[in-house]
């Protein structure tokens, strides 16, 4: 007979205002088998585990089922508890009392009424389950980290330094990522190359780290400690070995016409590049589709010029496959492009520019050397306009959330455009400065009073040319909406960060959420900020969401120690809750019948043939076997197999069928 | 008499529509108290003949929710459901059950709002609807009648 | 059929088979399974168009298997059942060899199952006309009358389970009608009852069922159970571009493609 306790939690009042938990754990009291029923203030807590443990203890409970919070929160908490207290934490079950009921219902009888069905579907549920032991699985020590941004060279590095082994991949020709394109950094005003290039060097030199540029994930499988990653390689048409990094063959190409993406189009590139003159590595690959000979199938001068013989016109993309135990995504974020703003007539007049654009106008290695000169005709701009919120904090546009990191970089902009230019005047439209972080504050501050950039309250509604001016049409809210219109030379706008385009297919490819604006969803918005809900997989940057610097490479280190943690030991401790064949005695051996259609049902391979022997070494039975290291526990081969052979820990038929039951046979 | 209380059962898998049920309440978005959840590891998980239990047992409506295809936590349990759900919910339209009473959805976890719509939208179509007295009818086999005598 | 008995007597005799199924005269107009073990038992078989029992159900009997190596007269449907069995792993060249009695009539021995695979091949498995026309017209039914329908058909089954024993693709030693922990399907031969198991068999021939007939022929009510396998033949064709019994290769309901289109997950 089961002794069950039932400890109903109120969460202090986040499930007590709604539920009557007294009741919930009256009623729970009463049912067979419950020998413990109690509702308390905050079952979490430190006195609230106790009582679940006493309770263990002298009632001899052989099951527990915690009603409070969704056990996506708290399911660990209280198995460990049970643990600690001598019973199997897989007796253990929680009802969702929070989540599911009292925080999506209003206070009344029907609501008690459903969580008194939700904890009897598992009272029943656990008479059940049984004692389970956790699986134990090697680790591979060697991580994975997808982008050489700051965060993916930070977390590199930190890896790295724990003595573990680190494959950093990036799919443009060098690593540095958006850090690398910025001039100088808030609230500081140090040169970012200068704080970012050593970093870099660091990854090309550390022992612990293999570097691949041009390189792509193509898929990934397997689960925490033993993910098998393909990588695409992308053909550099380059002999790597071969190449010396003279740069002789880019200043001979003669396609020399190409947007350069590291200045955000306001320069130009050849085809055969370094994206940029500190790029590590710094070896140039072909941009196939600009070349001349890919385009024409004639001209290979740079294979004429190159003194070592390195380039390679007909290497092909190379697929690797890397085995790894851990992953961190660092693949950052980007920002909205022109045809996002018709109104503000960004992409139609050249001097409306992107604030990245900006970045590389104010960068001593930028295409004007750092003067702030307009794209349409290189004057430097006696009027700027900066915009504050192109795009975000917009439903309308799609994007309600606030891009975090614009109000900072717009103040930088506006001073270190008053420090260039003498005599010159600057306004920044904004909706909200919100400066919230260490010396940031004091930092527009210093923009606003010292440099006398003019900070304007309000939006702007269009912006038009007029004999040679932007007009840029706003409104002054701090003066009753009064119209400002202002005649400018250059227009910057603070455009929105998003995720990067094919986000969605790399998070598919991993195997993790996202959420509605595609940037990747971590495991718990307060307390599993880099985790994802993908065991072994980490976030850094602003792939997470917008961040700047310092947060970027604090979520790095963050999930470095995630991952140097997981490599502190040898073997890990999976939840058994996997399929199992069920065995009987012989001569059956099993309800299985050996059709194997389960095999091709298994998104893991983690089905095999599995052959009974007699004697005389001749086979009298094939029937499945789960692999309980492949098998993920999705349980889709339980539910297609006819005689209901395979089951699945934790999920059994058992317990299913009889949730289904206890639900609807008082409900 | 008061107004005809939908019984509706969710089979949802944990990884999307049970984590996107979470955030529905952490986002203290209000809906139907009409439902009751049942966590499933994966769409893949769901066996077909639980549905028929709900039934059997009374359920008015039924839901059975989980990851968008390609989001699958288990790369690939959805599709194997829904390939399932394809055949099976033919069967029981040709059959003749109410196959307006079994809502499929993909619910992400992030699709907090959608959840409550989508139990909105069931409650408010199975309360139309009515109780399913056809199937109680057939499923009061002798043996229950006396237990519930 | 000489040549079939002919060729019985020789495999018997030379141990190349330990037994041999095919059909013999049975009771009244019917006609029965025969299981030649001897050579002068090969006399009584014979074949003509009563001969519709799926013998294919017999090869995955242990009382059958353990006898040794097979031979079987298989028909078209029979044939098709033998390829699906095959993939499922439950007989191959080593335990049986196919007698293949071909729609002309015609008997013809195949060296191995990829032979018979490819004979089958050349026939596409088509819902008849009558059996069409039923489809038809359930489908032009409202769900209520449907439902009417199906409850009525079902109310008289009593659960013999002769069209089990009747389907080659029922060859399981434990099915799940038979579970009881947890009790899925409610043992007495009540509507319910009846209705679910049939729900479930429909569900478990789906991609497998080569739509033979043997368990409505062997239902002793002449419930049209075939139907429900009929219709999920119907809809896999409709839906998934259909299948037929391959030795090697995805099977319908154990795979999936990522397009797969439905109209009814919101």
């Amino acid at each position: 007979m089961s002794k069950i306790g039932v400890f109903v939690c109120h969460c202090g009042e986040n499930i007590s205002a709604t539920v009557d938990c007294a009741k919930v754990a009256e009623t729970a009291g009463n049912y067979d088998g419950v020998a413990y029923s109690v509702d308390y203030k905050y079952m979490c807590s430190d006195p609230g585990q106790n009582l679940i443990k006493s309770a263990i203890k002298e009632k001899g409970l052989t099951g527990v089922v915690v009603a409070s919070c969704s056990p996506r929160m708290h399911e660990p908490t209280f198995r460990k508890a049970c643990a600690e207290a001598g019973l199997n934490p897989f007796m253990c079950e929680m009802a969702n009392l929070r989540e599911h009921c009292s925080w999506v219902h209003e206070k009344g009888e029907a609501t008690t009424e459903k969580a008194i069905d939700l904890v009897r579907i598992l009272v029943e549920k656990v008479k059940y389950n049984h004692s389970l032991s956790e699986i134990k699985v090697p680790v591979t020590k060697t991580a994975l980290v997808i982008g050489g941004g700051i965060a993916g060279i930070q977390a590199s590095l930190d890896i790295a330094n724990t003595g573990h082994k680190v494959i950093l991949i990036e799919r443009d020709p060098s690593i540095g990522g958006h850090m690398s394109q910025l001039s100088e950094t808030f609230p500081t005003l140090d040169c970012s190359q200068c704080i970012l290039t050593p970093r870099m060097v660091e990854v090309a030199q550390h022992p612990n780290i293999t570097l691949y540029t041009y390189a792509e994930l193509e898929s990934l499988e397997g689960f925490i400690g033993n993910f098998k990653a393909k990588i695409r390689r992308k053909s550099k048409s380059l002999d790597e070995k071969l190449c010396t990094g003279c740069g002789l063959c880019t200043t001979k190409c003669p396609a020399k016409k190409i947007p350069s993406e590291f200045n955000e189009g306001l320069g130009k590139r050849t085809a055969i590049y370094v994206p940029f003159p500190q790029a590590v590595p710094n070896k140039p690959v072909i941009d196939r589709i600009n070349c001349t000979y890919y385009i024409k199938g004639k001209c290979k001068i740079c294979e004429i010029v190159c003194p070592t013989g390195a380039i390679r016109f007909d290497q092909e993309d190379q697929i690797m496959e890397v085995e790894v135990g851990a992953i961190v995504i660092a693949t950052g974020f980007t920002v909205k492009q022109p045809d996002f703003f018709p109104e503000y007539g960004f992409g139609k007049y050249p001097d409306v520019i992107t604030g990245l654009q900006f970045e590389r106008l104010a960068s001593a290695s930028g295409p004007t050397l750092g003067e702030i000169r307009r794209p349409s005709d290189g004057k430097i701009p006696e009027k700027i306009v900066f915009l504050a919120c192109a795009g975000s904090r917009d439903p309308a546009k799609g994007i309600p959330y606030c891009s975090k990191i614009c109000c900072m970089y717009i103040a930088k902009h506006a001073m270190l455009y008053q420090h260039k230019v003498h005599g010159g005047k600057s306004y920044v439209f904004y909706m909200d400065i919100r400066a919230g972080g260490k010396m940031y504050e004091e930092f527009v501050r210093r923009a606003i009073e010292d440099d006398g950039v003019n900070y304007i309250r309000g939006r702007v509604s269009r912006i038009y040319e007029k004999n040679g001016k932007l007009i840029v049409d706003g409104a002054d809210t701090l003066l009753n909406a009064m119209p400002v219109e202002i005649e400018a030379d250059m227009v910057v706008l603070a455009t929105a960060g998003v995720a990067n385009e094919g986000a969605e297919e790399l998070a598919q490819k991993l195997h993790i959420s996202y959420d509605p604006y595609k940037f990747f969803a971590e495991a718990h918005p307060k307390l599993k900020p880099v985790e994802t809900n993908t065991a072994g997989i980490f976030l850094a940057g602003a792939c997470q969401a917008p961040r700047d610097i310092p947060e970027s490479v604090a979520m790095a280190s963050g999930a470095a120690v995630k991952v140097a943690g997981l490599f502190s030991q040898d073997e890990l401790t999976r939840e058994p809750i996997i399929a199992v064949v069920n065995r009987q005695a012989p001569p059956v051996y099993s309800s299985c019948v050996g059709c194997f259609l389960c095999i091709s049902t298994c998104p893991y391979q983690a089905i095999e043939k599995e052959e009974i022997k007699n004697r005389n070494g001749e086979v009298i039975k094939s029937m499945a076997k789960v692999n309980p290291g492949l098998c993920q526990g999705c349980g889709t081969c339980v539910a297609f197999c006819r005689t209901k052979s395979i089951d699945i820990q934790g999920y059994t038929h058992e317990q299913m069928y009889t949730e289904v039951m206890a639900l609807l046979n008082e409900y | 008499m008061a107004e005809f209380e939908p019984k509706i059962v969710a089979f949802v898998c944990n990884w999307c529509t049970y984590a996107g049920a979470d955030l529905t309440g952490t986002s203290r978005i209000k809906y139907a108290s009409n439902v009751r959840i049942i966590r499933f590891p994966c769409t893949g998980r769901i066996d077909y003949m639980l549905l028929l239990k709900a039934f059997d047992e009374g359920a008015d409506g039924i839901i059975v929710s989980g990851c968008h295809p390609n989001d699958c936590h288990y790369t690939s349990g959805n599709f194997h459901a829904r390939r399932r759900w394809i055949m099976f919910r033919s069967l029981c339209d040709f059959t003749g059950i109410d196959t307006e009473r079994i809502k499929f959805s993909w619910v992400s976890a992030a699709e907090g709002a959608k959840w409550a719509d989508i139990v909105n939208a069931t409650v408010a179509s199975v309360r139309e609807l009515g109780p399913y007295t056809e199937y109680k009818k057939v499923a009061k086999y002798p043996e229950k009648e006396v237990s519930h005598g | 059929m000489d040549d079939l008995i002919k060729r019985a007597k020789e495999l018997i005799e030379t141990s190349a088979v330990k037994v041999v199924i095919g059909y013999e005269q049975g009771t009244g107009n019917k006609t029965r399974a025969l299981f030649v073990e001897k050579s002068e038992d090969a006399d009584k078989l014979i074949f003509d168009s009563r001969c519709v029992q799926n013998l294919a159900a017999y090869v995955t009997k242990k009382e059958v298997k353990e006898k040794g190596k097979m031979a079987i007269a298989a028909t078209l449907p029979v044939m098709r059942s033998i390829i699906q069995l095959a993939s499922e792993f439950q007989v191959n060249d080593n335990n049986l060899l196919v007698l293949g009695i071909t729609p002309e009539s015609k008997l013809i021995e195949f060296g191995n199952l990829v032979e018979v695979e490819t004979f089958v091949h050349q026939y596409t498995i088509e819902i008849d006309a009558r059996n069409k026309e039923m489809l038809d017209k359930l489908a032009k039914m409202t769900q209520a009358e449907r439902w009417k329908f199906w409850i009525d058909e079902l109310a008289p089954c009593f659960k013999c389970y002769a069209c089990r024993a009747a389907c080659p693709m029922c060859y399981c030693h434990q099915c799940t009608v038979d579970f009881n922990q947890p009790q899925w399907i409610p043992v007495p031969s009540h509507e319910l009852g009846n209705l679910e198991w049939h729900i479930m068999r429909a569900i478990h021939l789906t991609g497998r069922c080569i739509d033979c007939d043997a368990c409505y022929n062997a239902c002793p009510l002449s419930i049209p159970i075939n139907l429900l396998t009929k219709k999920m033949l119907e809809d896999a064709k409709e839906h998934f571009g259909g299948y037929q019994p391959a030795l090697k290769g995805d099977h319908l309901m154990s795979t999936y493609k990522p397009d797969d289109k439905e109209n009814f997950i919101h």
